[in-house]
């Protein structure tokens, strides 16, 4: 059976998920102040390294840069509520290119296993 | 024989199969990267001599490519690559004053001549007057058709590159160094809309974008939109008036405080209906840049379409 990441269409799913995901985030009020003042031309790199790893493709994830990343948005209130509402901006973003269920389900989980190193728990 | 990975022109050993990003860090280099898989683009360089591999440019704009910018986690090279940090602007060349003339109130036109620089429109150079004073301006001419390299430089009451640009005349000499930036006619479909839109002395490199497109060839609208304080700050006005006038697919828009004018505004009640397929170039303050970029992306630009220099005052 083939990969999670090929059945999502590998790369090209990735592209075409970016910045349909990115603005879902942007436009989430209970969100959108960890993104404040960031370079937008960052940010989408950054959000395309995080979808390839939530859809299971190639990467080398460590949870120190994970930490490391999310350490001021942690000291300014990041929780759990928020990393929920990235992942229902991930699952709603997947829905609207019509990607199945099972799949949806498969990239949550990939997405909720990197929580404890964002909230530096 | 000239080794297969040099930085800064210091070679840096390299064995079969490893990434430049392996080589550098196994030589005590400084290089910053994350998830080493070519997507964060944390670990870009440049390569200032060498064509990299197309696959360790992924993922880049064609503006990035074209300048030789790559990502060293996923770059094995065949040829050999000297590298650079990516805002290196390189050795200083000798330059000689052509020309200051004011453009507006506190705006002059410098001209200067130096030899052999290559350049696109639109990027920007770091004009060296001495030691330890040297700022970047942006590229207003066009290297085909003018025999000298264009800049707008504001003047700021107490700033020491403004004193210096108005003492100095014709035949002074000066350096430069660069060019630099990836604000250039690249990456655009001759027939797509294309906006540019910047403020105050940001037109200097909108303004040799436009050439730019013009000379390309560009077939789809294009319209520039210029923001200043003052109307009289909104220098260069009449050439634009009039190339509007002469050329259908260009428009013009000016917009100035004192008149009530919005820059910002102005271009997003007009351009947030098209932003999906628009080609942009923002030119101005912080404030000013990210707050379009911000707003045509949300209204569906993609983010590979926005290009932009943002302009943040020297300290005095």
């Amino acid at each position: 059976m083939s990969s999670l990441y090929e059945r999502l269409g590998g790369e090209n799913a990735v592209n075409a998920a970016v910045e349909l995901f990115y603005r879902k985030v942007l436009a989430d009020g209970r969100i959108a102040r960890f993104f404040d003042g960031v370079d937008m031309d960052d940010q989408i790199a950054k959000q395309k390294s995080f979808l390839t790893m939530a859809f299971g493709g190639p990467n080398r994830y460590t949870g120190l840069d994970m930490r490391n990343a999310h350490k001021k948005l942690v000291a300014k209130g990041l929780n759990d509520s928020h990393v929920d509402a990235v992942i229902e901006n991930l699952n709603s973003t997947l829905r609207t290119l019509g990607v199945p269920e099972k799949e949806v389900k498969e990239v949550a989980a990939l997405a909720d296993s990197v929580r404890a190193d964002v909230l530096g728990r | 024989m000239t080794p297969l990975l040099t930085y800064m022109d210091r070679p840096v050993e390299i064995a079969p199969g490893e990434t430049v990003l392996e080589a550098l860090l196994r030589a005590g280099i400084d290089a910053p990267s994350s998830c080493r898989t070519g997507n964060c683009q944390t670990c870009l360089r440049r390569a200032v001599q060498g064509t990299p591999p197309a696959e360790s440019q992924n993922g880049l704009t064609e503006a990035q490519k074209a300048m030789g910018y790559f990502l060293p986690c996923i770059c094995r090279p065949s040829s050999p690559l000297n590298v650079a940090p990516p805002d290196d602007a390189g050795a200083r060349l000798p330059a000689t004053v052509r020309s200051v003339e004011a453009l507006a109130q506190d705006v002059v036109r410098l001209r200067i001549e130096t030899e052999a620089f290559p350049y696109r429109p639109g990027q920007f150079l770091k004009l060296i007057a001495s030691d330890g004073l040297e700022r970047h301006y942006s590229i207003a001419s066009h290297p085909e058709e003018d025999p000298f390299l264009e800049m707008h430089i504001r003047l700021h009451p107490g700033g020491r590159m403004s004193r210096h640009v108005m003492e100095i005349a014709k035949g002074h000499r000066l350096h430069v160094a660069g060019p630099l930036g990836t604000c250039f006619y690249e990456g655009v479909d001759k027939d797509q809309p294309l906006a540019l839109i910047g403020a105050g002395t940001g037109l200097a490199p909108l303004y040799g974008v436009l050439r730019d497109a013009l000379r390309q060839g560009h077939r789809g609208p294009i319209r520039l939109y210029h923001g200043a304080r003052e109307r009289k700050g909104l220098y260069l006005r009449e050439e634009l008036e009039a190339l509007a006038r002469a050329r259908d697919n260009f428009d013009y828009a000016p917009a100035s405080l004192d008149t009530g004018g919005d820059l910002a505004a102005l271009a997003l009640e007009a351009e947030t209906q098209r932003a999906s397929r628009t080609a942009y170039f923002l030119c101005g303050g912080e404030n000013l840049v990210k707050r379009l970029k911000r707003d045509l992306f949300m209204s569906g630009a993609s983010m590979k379409a926005i290009r932009s220099d943002v302009f943040s005052p020297a300290s005095l």
